[in-house]
């Protein structure tokens, strides 16, 4: 019994480490790529050169890369903080003041989840001109401001939310705005960390729809950037591999250092 | 006073057509362009930009950068919403491309017809941009193709260079196997999904996919049944070396795991990074297919510049493309020098950078060579739809290499998928 | 408006009635809404209309359902149905049963390291499109670092075809996706397994239950609603799935074929093509589009039906 049970064990062992390796080796094999020529990386060079400074000194010289990750960090975060409070809002709303009418309403917003986004592309674009938001990152991040899967993320936290509570601050005569803003949103804090996340990431890696609305060098994001870079006849891979270091790093680092708020804010959220 | 102004500038224009030039108007405002390849077009740009700003520097001129799909993506969207803004003053098309944005989306691309001498250009370069006889580009790189090679490997198996010219694709395919038997190394990297070679071959013919009203022609189109069976026998010749995508392909040269490499001139950028390689390769004519009308001569892409009609700034713009790209000589030396960029701009070609012997390619004169081919490339109207023309053929072509449906079979599989695909 | 106390619970505030808490839903929800409705209802609704046209760039012509009809023709939307079909049948089941493992084995207390192994196979899920096909696309090459490791541990004597055979080409795919998506959906359900009790799993074992068991009886069960949940996310994502294939397919220099033979066309990169690759038909393209609404609303009604009649 006993050995059958070590014997077991290690059986987990490998299959944990071998997802392990198969899901990290890529990130390795891109930072090792960051320090090869193109020629080494397309050979599969797996060991690290000495091509990093020439490599990065191309990229900084030949790109504005400051500009360009400014320009990702000021979209995301802008919209980050646009669809965190809207999305919480409208989740609270759905929860918190349930009813007939609105149980509808969101119910044809999730609805919408369904429909692909090239369907949608020329009428958003046509809105996009209308509205003099062409170029601009505010007309990329106001069409980005309300996330459907948040607005549903957020609901299926507040699910678990005491109900008492507010009864509570409403007796003690807290208005509706400050009973949702210092005491529920402060109580939830890991899943707007979660919300977070998932935010920066999905408009971190846009690529589609900035494509479309963004026209000039100045208004570049990283992905736009690295996107063109990586499909030049002969691509300089060593840059490549430098620049796709620099727009996956800030998710990284995101990731590292909120990861726990993120298990526990999905946590809350999948509490039946 | 704005229409004052406007009326001053179209009158200088008129004058300037005339060739009568009084006084030089001092030009300004901004020209955005969009293009592509970070080490091609996009260089060439920029080396146009910085010629042209010298003479004119109270001219803004920014260069867009974007993948190629991405170009086509966001003029598509734009055009298609009706929007007047969001376009840039010019844009880089694809050839292959270019009747369908000029068809799809009427009167939104200049007519230059009388503002550029199009005698100066190469003529297949002109035919593909003209619509009921008005032009509406200014050609720029050609995509002649030529058969690249290594003087090295063909040595060893017995070729002189001269053996390369004047031969068909069965020819070709004969030498492939004696290079694998005495070397051992593949005649061609061959990405089999890739219908380029199709379209070399056709155009060796002045066939393309449409006949001359824009039909399919599919089934009983020689030159691509020529090509179907030349596919086949590549495939099956045990001579190539199989690969997928553009990193694989530029690698089976640049390991030196390939004896030569058939594709438009814009390749030699590539094979030049493998620095170690100088001096081994060569450049031989196309082969042609076994059949009456076709040459040694073809091409495969090239692009070209288009000045849209909404342009802010369309005088500067024709100004800019009618000074650099369709006047400056020394510009075309500059870029076939820096980028190799082959521009169809004839009076270009007899400068110095094309004259000189390249010693990466043993001391031929390379692009005086393909410079004349380029000359007796067959004109094609490229049509509407050459990519789901392609789409439809490369559909069937596993199929058809795997020997599980015939000639006839795949052919006639591929025109009732284009004939779907096409219908309005 | 009258009284309706089930839906307005009365939270013991006098001054509280029924319009107020309307007023006040309404306002939560408003802006949400006011965003919705300008950049997603108005495109949709743009969009139907557009369907019943058929289009060569800017020239339209009326067709109403025409653009429907002529779908059932099109053998290259057939293909590309039939081809996403099997991504979805073939690589959804995988990844989240793989996913409930993983997240299994990592919700076990007595595993070390549990910590690392989480944030290294959730890491994928941070990558962009363009980090992740451009890595991809150079490891599954002829000779890229797959094929060479394989062949150096004698698991296949000669390369693997990966982006060259039409079958191949769909197994690469999946494995991108895999890769991409399983620690995002280990996430979901090691969440989910940690609002089960242990004692659950403690009461199982006294009474004899075996690892399997225990999985089958308490896990799958009580992580009803998230594997529901992951499951309707994984199918939209698939039958959406553009971004996999348009950029492991990079057919060549020149190829207009998704993949070898077009082997890797998926609905949603049809619709990619007929609007900015192809001459620029959007009506038609606008009608494929709620093609994938539909399939997508029935597969995501079977699921629910599913998890509702297991119970």
């Amino acid at each position: 019994m006993k050995v059958k049970s070590y014997f077991f064990r290690c059986v987990q062992y490998v299959f944990l480490v071998t997802a392990f390796v198969l899901a990290v080796f890529p990130f390795y094999w891109m930072v090792v790529g960051t320090t090869n020529s193109a020629v080494d990386i397309i050979k599969g060079k797996i060991t690290f050169g000495d091509q990093l400074i020439p490599n990065l000194k191309k990229l900084f010289a030949d790109y504005d890369v400051g500009r360009i990750f400014w320009n990702s960090c000021k979209v995301s975060i802008l919209t980050l903080i646009g669809q965190l409070l809207i999305s919480s809002m409208a989740a609270y709303g759905f929860e918190f003041f349930a009813s007939k009418a609105r149980e509808r309403v969101y119910r044809a917003v999730l609805l919408t989840m369904m429909v692909p986004f090239a369907a949608l592309m020329i009428p958003l674009f046509r809105l996009i001109v209308r509205f003099h938001l062409l170029d601009t990152h505010t007309g990329l991040i106001l069409t980005s401001l309300a996330s459907v899967f948040l607005i549903f993320f957020f609901r299926q936290s507040y699910k678990s939310f005491p109900k008492e509570i507010i009864q509570a601050a409403r007796v003690d005569g807290a208005g509706e705005f400050r009973i949702f803003w210092s005491i529920v949103a402060p109580a939830m804090k890991a899943t707007y960390a979660a919300a977070a996340i998932y935010s920066f990431m999905t408009s971190w890696n846009n690529y589609m729809w900035p494509l479309i609305v963004l026209q000039s060098n100045n208004q570049k994001t990283m992905q736009l950037f690295v996107s063109s870079l990586a499909s030049a006849y002969f691509p300089e891979y060593g840059v490549v591999m430098n620049a796709i270091l620099i727009s996956t790093l800030p998710m990284i680092v995101i990731f590292f250092s909120l990861q726990n708020y993120f298990v526990r804010g999905i946590t809350g959220s999948v509490k039946q | 006073m704005k229409r004052l102004l406007s009326l001053v500038l179209v009158g200088l224009l008129c004058v300037s057509i005339l060739g009568t030039v009084g006084i030089a108007a001092e030009k300004k405002g901004k020209l955005t362009i969009w293009a592509w390849d970070p080490n091609f077009n996009i260089p060439v740009m920029a080396e146009a930009k910085a010629r042209y700003q010298k003479l004119n520097p109270k001219v803004e001129i920014e260069i867009v950068e974007m993948a190629k799909a991405d170009v086509e993506q966001r003029l598509n969207t734009v055009l298609a919403s009706g929007a007047r803004e969001g376009l840039p003053d010019i844009v880089l098309i694809e050839d292959y491309n270019a009747q369908k944005y000029l068809q799809a989306y009427p009167g939104a691309f200049v007519d230059l017809t009388k503002a550029i001498n199009f005698k100066e250009f190469a003529a297949y370069k002109t035919e593909l941009m003209t619509l009921n006889r008005k032009i509406y580009g200014v050609p720029f790189d050609s995509g002649v193709s030529a058969l690249f090679y290594r003087r090295d490997i063909l040595a060893e198996a017995g070729y002189k260079p001269e053996d390369l010219y004047n031969i068909t694709w069965d020819q070709l395919i004969e030498i492939g196997k004696k290079v694998k038997a005495k070397t051992g190394k593949a005649l061609l990297g061959f990405d089999p999904a890739d219908g380029g070679l199709i379209r070399i071959m056709m155009q060796s013919t002045g066939e393309w996919y449409f006949d001359e009203q824009g039909n399919p022609k599919i089934v009983n189109n020689e030159a691509i049944r020529e090509a179907f069976k030349i596919y086949k026998k590549l495939m099956d010749s045990g001579i190539i070396k199989q690969t997928s995508g553009w990193n694989e392909w530029v690698a089976s040269f640049n390991n030196g795991d390939s004896a030569a490499v058939i594709t438009g001139c814009w390749i030699i950028g590539s094979i030049k990074a493998e620095k170690s390689q100088s001096g081994l390769w060569g450049v031989a004519p196309t082969p042609r297919l076994n059949l009456k009308n076709s040459v040694n001569y073809s091409n495969l892409g090239g692009s070209s510049w288009y000045i849209t009609a909404r342009s802010r700034n369309r005088q500067v713009a024709e100004d800019f493309m009618k000074t650099t790209f369709a006047a400056d000589r020394d510009f075309y030396q500059k870029i076939l020098v820096g980028q190799g960029a082959l521009g169809s701009y004839l009076p270009a070609q007899d400068g110095p950078a094309f004259t000189e012997p390249d010693p990466f390619f043993g001391g031929q004169k390379v692009f005086a060579d393909l410079a004349a081919w380029m000359r007796e490339i067959p004109p094609v109207n490229y049509g509407l739809f050459t990519y789901e023309a392609d789409s439809a053929l490369m559909a069937v072509m596993p199929d058809y290499i795997a020997g599980r449906i015939d000639l006839d079979t795949a052919l006639q599989r591929a025109a009732v998928q284009l004939e779907n695909q096409i219908a309005f | 408006m009258t009284e309706k106390p089930i839906k307005m619970p009365n939270y013991g505030r006098p001054r509280w009635t029924l319009s107020r808490y309307h007023r006040y839903g309404w306002f939560f929800i408003s802006f949400a809404v006011l965003v919705l409705a300008l950049f997603m209802l108005y495109p949709i609704i743009s969009s139907l209309i557009m369907s019943t046209y058929s289009s060569r760039g800017m020239i339209q012509r009326f067709v109403g359902l025409g653009n429907y009809q002529r779908l059932l023709k099109d053998r290259v939307f057939l293909q590309a149905l039939k081809n996403t079909l099997i991504f979805f049948i073939v690589q959804v089941p995988i990844m989240l049963l793989l996913a409930l493992l993983i997240a299994t084995l990592l919700n076990n207390k007595d595993i070390k390291f549990r910590g690392l192994f989480r944030t290294g196979i959730f890491l994928p899920a941070v990558t962009s499109l363009v980090t992740y096909s451009t890595l991809f696309k150079m490891m599954f090459s002829l000779e890229g670092l797959v094929n060479k490791f394989l062949l150096n541990i004698k698991l296949i004597s000669t390369p693997i075809p990966w982006l060259v055979d039409p079958f191949w080409a769909k197994i690469t795919v999946m494995i991108a996706m895999t890769w991409r998506w399983t620690g995002y959906n280990m996430i979901f359900y090691l969440s989910g397994l940690q609002n089960i009790p242990d004692e659950l799993y403690e009461a199982a074992k006294i009474d004899g239950a075996n690892a399997y068991q225990q999985f089958a009886r308490i896990t799958v069960p009580l992580l009803k609603p998230i594997i529901l949940f992951t499951a309707i996310t994984s199918t939209i994502g698939t039958l959406q799935l553009f971004d996999e294939p348009t950029n492991f397919a990079s057919g060549g220099v020149t190829a207009a074929t998704i993949g070898p033979g077009n082997s890797l066309l998926t609905i949603a990169v049809y619709i990619y093509n007929l609007c900015f690759k192809y001459m620029p038909n959007f009506g038609y393209a606008a009608t494929i589009a709620y093609v994938i609404v539909i399939i997508v609303a029935i597969l995501s009604f079977v699921q629910f039906k599913l998890a509702g009649e297991r119970r």
